[in-house]
């Protein structure tokens, strides 16, 4: 059978250079001709667009020349989009607060994030299997929730007077808060109560994700390894650090970035539990290119800031291909 | 890699290691579990109580957990609002989700399998241009395709929310990583019997993609049910959003009324979790598969 194949196409297609026959080239170029102009059309083009408009003064109700509404009234301003962003005026302090809020929460989310996902996974991973699934389960369902749901969810929990946390931290004997998401002048260790609340909420519905891949790493390794460290008589506190944690390196470094980069597009759950407030406190970046862009119609300096944001994660992502590659010279 | 993990699952079908432990540390892992599960659950049953509540009675202080007169006007006060036709919001949020996973899904396919069957010139360039654009975020290009859809007269459209978004690069990347592991013995046997490349691709690959095609479908379908911020621009209309955009109007409409925006949002909720209790096998499994998020 295979040598009948053979005069027909030389060996595998898929690894001969050239051993196309005639009705291929055409199937190849027709499905993915249209499908690269599509990407192009819908995804460099506006990537590069975006790049253009972060140097203009662009906006949608204001006619421009060119065909992308740009020149004329919409002039190129050169950099002063970015340097407007290190000026006294009031969207520059906005901004500002944009970049902090978003570190600030990614920072704070990712370390809590993973304190609580790898010890739970390794409990999990513990228990008769039967459980194990019940477990996960659970611990995944709020990761399919509607954002926007969890967000008014937890608007009604935080509620001062109405919600279940306050009733539950009285009837423990804690004085709670007197405004969880509108008091400004609540900061602790120069973290606003409303960003507390929000990174609350915000881990209770993005746990179980990491934990689920957590979970399965734990079960890619081998058995062996924990008998041998048994067997030399390590407890389990050694076995965690000494064989668990070096081989969970590389899932730890693939959590640790999809954990950074969703935290730094974060934006539902602050529109909807705090809308920004109070005083910008809860402002994320995405939120301010939001409301730059379409509820301000000031696109140029939207597009800027879109880009800042890029630039953020396009460095999280170079480090972690600069750390996955030493992992593997390793 | 996708081997690597998918052993990694088959292996947690296999009965586990029972090692010895003692009585106490055991129960302090249930303890842990159990308290974790009841952080999870809370939020949802404190959520359906308000929902089941009257209005009269959420307003007390301190507020009361369970529901002192069980009732569910605030259902019954949503289903006959005549301002939110839920089927209306439902068919919108459906169609929306069944036309972008649907040709996401036939996109994906097809150009995997090219990408994984065929060796023609430019390929690696093409394909690492659909790994680059995986990793250009949304939000760094929501306004310049708010500005090709005002372009094109979809603003406003259900279309709007379906057309940008039916070739999915994650897609790609992840049916290329299956068709590749695919055998080409019945490939060949289709050629030889003279099958078309189409052909081969709709009859040969697509049945044997039933895993990978259900994990990318399920998550995709989430994705879009769930979706907001590119919905919260591109629709105006009222009678034209989707269910979270409408949950959102909702929720800023009757703010105070906390039994209506909890029954709303319980109404969101329950579709998807139904679709979960369905599948949850799969959508975890597929997570740990895939790492798709």
């Amino acid at each position: 059978m295979a040598n009948l194949s053979l005069p027909l196409r030389g060996k595998r297609i898929g690894k001969k250079t050239s051993g196309l026959r005639a009705g291929q080239l055409g199937f190849i170029s027709g499905a993915l001709i249209p499908l690269m102009l599509y990407m192009m059309f819908f995804s460099l083009l506006p990537m590069i667009w975006a790049l253009i408009l972060g140097f203009f003064e662009y906006s949608p109700i204001r006619a421009g020349n060119s065909f992308l509404g740009l020149g004329g009234e919409n002039p190129f301003i050169g950099l002063d989009n970015f340097r407007a962003m290190f000026a006294e005026s009031q969207p520059a302090r906005v901004f500002r607060m944009a970049v902090v809020n978003t570190f600030m929460f990614t920072l704070l989310v990712l370390p809590i994030n993973l304190a609580i996902t790898l010890p739970l996974a390794v409990l999990v991973e513990s228990v008769h299997d039967r459980l194990k699934g019940t477990f996960r389960a659970i611990y995944f369902l709020p990761t399919i929730s509607s954002a926007v749901a969890v967000a008014i969810m937890w608007g009604f929990i935080y509620h001062p007077q109405q919600g279940l946390l306050n009733a539950i931290l009285k009837l423990v004997g804690i004085i709670p808060p007197k405004a969880w998401l509108t008091d400004p002048n609540a900061v602790y260790l120069g973290v606003p109560l409303a960003m507390i609340a929000v990174i609350i909420a915000y881990i209770w519905q993005d746990f179980g994700y990491n934990l689920v891949i957590f979970i399965a790493a734990l079960q890619g390794i081998p058995k062996e390894l924990h008998d041998a460290a048994c067997v030399d008589g390590a407890n389990a506190w050694h076995e965690f650090w000494r064989i668990t944690m070096p081989l969970l390196k590389p899932t730890l470094l693939f959590v640790c970035v999809l954990t950074m980069l969703s935290s730094f597009q974060v934006f539902v759950i602050f529109q909807v539990m705090t809308n920004g407030g109070p005083s910008n406190q809860t402002t994320p970046l995405v939120m301010s290119i939001y409301l730059n862009a379409f509820k301000y119609q000031n696109m140029g300096w939207a597009a800027a800031i879109s880009m800042v944001l890029f630039l953020i994660i396009m460095a999280v992502t170079a480090v972690q291909f600069w750390l996955l590659r030493t992992d593997w010279e390793y | 890699m996708a081997n690597l993990k998918t052993t990694a699952i088959a292996k947690s079908q296999s009965p586990s290691h029972i090692q010895p432990h003692r009585v106490a540390g055991r129960s302090m892992v249930y303890a842990i579990l159990i308290l974790g599960t009841i952080i999870t659950l809370l939020p949802f049953v404190w959520t359906v109580l308000t929902s089941l509540k009257t209005a009269s009675e959420i307003i007390k202080i301190p507020p009361s957990f369970l529901p002192q007169h069980w009732t569910i006007q605030s259902y019954l006060t949503i289903f006959n609002d005549p301002k939110i036709p839920l089927a209306r919001f439902f068919a919108n949020s459906l169609f929306v989700a069944f036309m972008r996973v649907g040709i996401t899904l036939f996109t994906s396919s097809l150009a995997g399998f090219i990408f994984a069957k065929y060796k023609f010139w430019g390929k690696n360039i093409l394909f690492a241009y659909i790994l680059a654009q995986m990793m250009i975020p949304f939000q760094v290009v929501m306004i310049p395709a708010y500005l090709i859809l005002v372009k094109l007269g979809l603003v406003d459209t259900l279309w709007g929310l379906i057309i940008p978004s039916m070739v999915d690069a994650f897609g790609i990347f992840l049916m290329r990583q299956f068709i590749e592991s695919i055998p080409n013995e019945l490939m060949d046997a289709a050629r030889i019997d003279g099958a078309g490349e189409f052909t081969i691709y709709w009859r040969i690959i697509l049945p044997q993609l039933g895993a990978p095609l259900a994990a990318l479908g399920i998550f995709s379908f989430m994705a879009v049910w769930n979706d907001y911020l590119w919905p919260l621009i591109v629709i105006t209309t009222h009678e034209r959003r989707t269910l979270p955009l409408l949950l959102t109007w909702y929720n800023t409409a009757h703010g105070t009324r906390y039994d209506l925006t909890m029954a709303a949002s319980v109404l969101v909720l329950l579709p998807i979790l139904v679709v979960y209790m369905i599948f949850q096998r799969w959508i975890v499994r597929g997570v740990a598969m895939t790492g798709f998020k």
